[in-house]
């Protein structure tokens, strides 16, 4: 303790203030985090409520005042608690709280990107909010909000001239002559099928489910009699009116949805613009906030390259280039959610090529020559996927003395997608110029393919039955610093090998993976 | 084009000669499964004892069943523990395991990004510890080795923490329980 005091005494930390504007943006983010994390937990009190109290709207009233006042009195003691200070040992430290003080230093050398974000209530200020990421073992960010964008660029640029400066012997090797800027505009048109295409639709009906019930029942009381009416007075419809109210509820909700999903899409890549320059990618997007994304290609773990059943009737791909997303799945999704990942969507089969050759010249999406996993992989999973299912159908039916004949149904369809699933399974490796990639290729109705150099792997793992070993074979399983890559059913020999030279690669390339 | 030609220094993680685990692993596997099986024949007993239609319709198939799972249980470790195996090579840790699907891991001691020795009370009175290597990215630890003397596990996280400084890696954390 005395040390640190002693330590902070003999430096000079100049703290500062954020604009006055920037109690804004706390008010707008403890709103957002209120309504996300807060709701849910008040969940209790809210049947309380609807159930037993009496005069609703007064006590909704009350409530809602109470919790505007303390939303405003927090975020301004928030607003006065925060002060940010670039040192200059390179760091950048933070104090912030009210009931609990906290006091953050980030250094320099930890930090993975510095993005700039414009929300729209900063736009008639010409103020943006700084985010600076960092992802190590913890995952970390710090937002100074309320910046000049002048200001927001010298912090960026003094950080990236810091990793720069550490990385001097790396850059050195790129001449200036090779850095050309390319870049890539996706029109808001498209950004509209990616709506389509995503399922964003569905996170705001998971947010519903709790309201499920009482929104079934409302429907069926507001909506469904009155359409019912509607059917029978307007159209003189009696018999069947019911069930075409019914449809025209699905129909509108299916709709609703859909509309959901492409306003979302809209509001987050909005202006879609994408620049690679020197190994560094920048994206600009977003309706209400301008988010200003950068991202280092050494930072980049793997591509990932997908399609699914909308896509591949838009004919369209989602690109996305993926950090490190260290503590698993969990912290995985925290990464998408902080915006670590660049997620390129709705890009033309050639897009993707361009886009991927910026970073890896070698893409060439036509000339990947798959290898593909082995026939016993088939006949396995038809038996275990489809065989067994339908035959546990089949004595469903006979039992019940239903018709027999769904078991057949449950064979063709479950037997399709074995071998849509069996086809899809392939990886390609590659070398260029003394580096060597990897691309794994899975699906099922969509396609998926990760794309990622050898050296960047964690570990390898080779899986085997009885069976297996019996016909030399073996299912390869590659841990990444973002996801995996998981091969089944190929020959011994060349999964031994795979683990062998990846295993090598990582030992003996003295290049940063992070 | 990636060419597959043959390199004859690439080491072979086939060729490994393993090290089977520490002689009490065993003891320790049998003692943890009779320490779920015990509390579970007493709640059986139990409801025997208490329930007598329950006993007489299940007691039968209950005193054949029982311990023909447990015996088959107690022979899957003695195979389990006996196909597992750990080796530390220069650069990395490799560790094999599994009945039906055997798996052969390999970890580059370059992408240890944390160590924990969880010692749990069977495994301090038979001087024992697991040992949990976490790289990047995985949900859980990318290798989990129950069955280790707690010297062993002291050593590997030593030669561990020795080869990230010699190689200049980023900073290692370290936890023990």
């Amino acid at each position: 303790m005395n040390s640190a005091t002693t330590d902070e005494q003999t430096r000079t930390l100049h703290w500062q203030k954020v604009s006055s504007w920037a109690l804004l943006y706390f008010v707008v983010h403890f709103s957002v985090r209120f309504i996300k994390d807060g709701l849910l937990n008040l969940l209790p009190m809210l049947v309380v409520f609807v159930t037993q109290v009496e005069n609703k709207l007064f006590w909704a009233q009350v409530a809602g005042a109470i919790a505007l006042v303390s939303l405003l009195v927090y975020s301004f003691l928030y607003f006065l608690n925060f002060r940010f200070c670039i040192s200059d040992e390179n760091e950048i430290l933070l104090k912030k709280g009210v009931f609990k003080k906290e006091r953050i230093t980030l250094s320099f050398a930890r930090v993975q990107n510095v993005n700039v974000a414009e929300p729209f209530y900063f736009i008639p200020v010409n103020l943006v909010n700084c985010i600076v990421d960092a992802a190590g073992s913890v995952s970390q960010e710090v937002v100074l909000p309320g910046l000049t964008k002048d200001y927001a660029q010298q912090i960026r640029k003094q950080i990236f001239a810091f990793k720069a400066q550490q990385q001097e012997t790396k850059l050195d090797e790129q001449s200036e002559t090779d850095i050309t800027e390319n870049s890539l505009r996706i029109s808001n048109k498209e950004i509209a099928k990616f709506g389509l295409m995503s399922n964003m639709a569905i996170l705001a009906i998971a947010a519903l489910a709790p309201f499920i019930n009482m929104l079934i029942d409302f429907l069926e009381k507001e909506i469904v009699s009155k359409v019912e009416g509607f059917y029978q007075q307007e159209l003189g419809i009696m018999a069947n009116a019911a069930t075409f109210a019914m449809i025209t509820l699905i129909a509108m909700l299916v709709l609703m949805a859909v509309m959901l999903s492409v306003t979302m899409s809209l509001i987050r890549f909005y202006n879609f613009e994408l620049y690679f320059k020197g190994q560094k990618f920048k994206r600009i997007a977003g309706l209400l906030e301008r988010h200003q994304l950068s991202m280092s290609m050494d930072k980049v773990q793997s591509i990932v390259i997908k399609q699914n059943l909308m896509g591949r009737i838009l004919k369209r791909f989602t690109v996305e280039c993926l950090q490190a997303s260290s503590g698993g799945a969990i912290a995985g999704v925290a990464a998408k959610k902080n915006k670590q990942t660049l997620v390129l969507p709705v890009l033309s089969a050639e897009k993707v090529d361009s886009v991927c050759q910026w970073i890896y010249p070698w893409f060439n999406s036509k000339k990947l020559a798959f290898k593909r996993a082995e026939r016993a992989l088939l006949y396995k999973n038809l038996a275990f996927y489809a065989l067994f299912p339908s035959a546990l159908v089949f004595g469903f039916c006979f039992i019940t003395e239903t018709n027999s004949l769904i078991s057949l149904g449950v064979l063709a369809v479950f037997s399709g997608l074995v071998i849509l699933s069996y086809q899809r399974y392939g990886y390609y490796l590659h070398e260029d110029n003394g580096r060597f990639y990897m691309v794994v290729r899975k699906g099922m109705i969509g396609v998926h393919y990760r794309v990622f150099e050898l050296y960047k792997a964690q570990s390898a793992r080779g899986i085997s039955t009885y069976l297996m070993r019996k016909s030399g074979l073996k299912s390869l399983y590659i841990q990444l610093a973002s996801g995996f890559a998981f091969m089944p059913y190929i020959k011994q020999q060349d999964a031994d090998f795979i683990i062998d030279f990846t295993i090598k690669q990582i030992e003996s390339d003295t290049r940063s993976w992070m | 084009m990636f060419n597959n030609q043959q390199i004859m220094d690439l080491p072979k993680h086939s060729d490994i000669s393993f090290k089977p685990l520490a002689d009490k692993a065993l003891l320790h596997t049998q003692l943890n499964w009779l320490a779920f099986y015990i509390p579970l024949i007493g709640v059986l007993i139990a409801v025997c004892y208490f329930n007598e239609t329950f006993a007489n319709n299940a007691q039968t198939y209950l005193l054949i069943g029982v311990p023909i799972l447990v015996v088959i249980s107690m022979l899957y470790n003695m195979l389990g523990i006996k196909l597992q195996g750990v080796a530390v090579r220069s650069h990395d840790i490799v560790f094999k395991k599994g009945i039906i699907w055997q798996q052969v891991t390999i970890l580059p001691l370059a992408r240890v990004q944390h160590i924990e020795i969880h010692r749990g009370p069977i495994e301090r009175k038979l001087d024992l510890a697991s040992l949990k290597l976490f790289s990047a990215g995985g949900v859980s630890a990318d290798l989990q080795i129950s069955g280790l003397t707690h010297d062993d596990c002291k050593n590997i996280r030593q030669f561990v923490q020795s080869y990230r400084q010699e190689n200049t890696c980023p900073e290692l954390e370290f936890a023990d329980e």
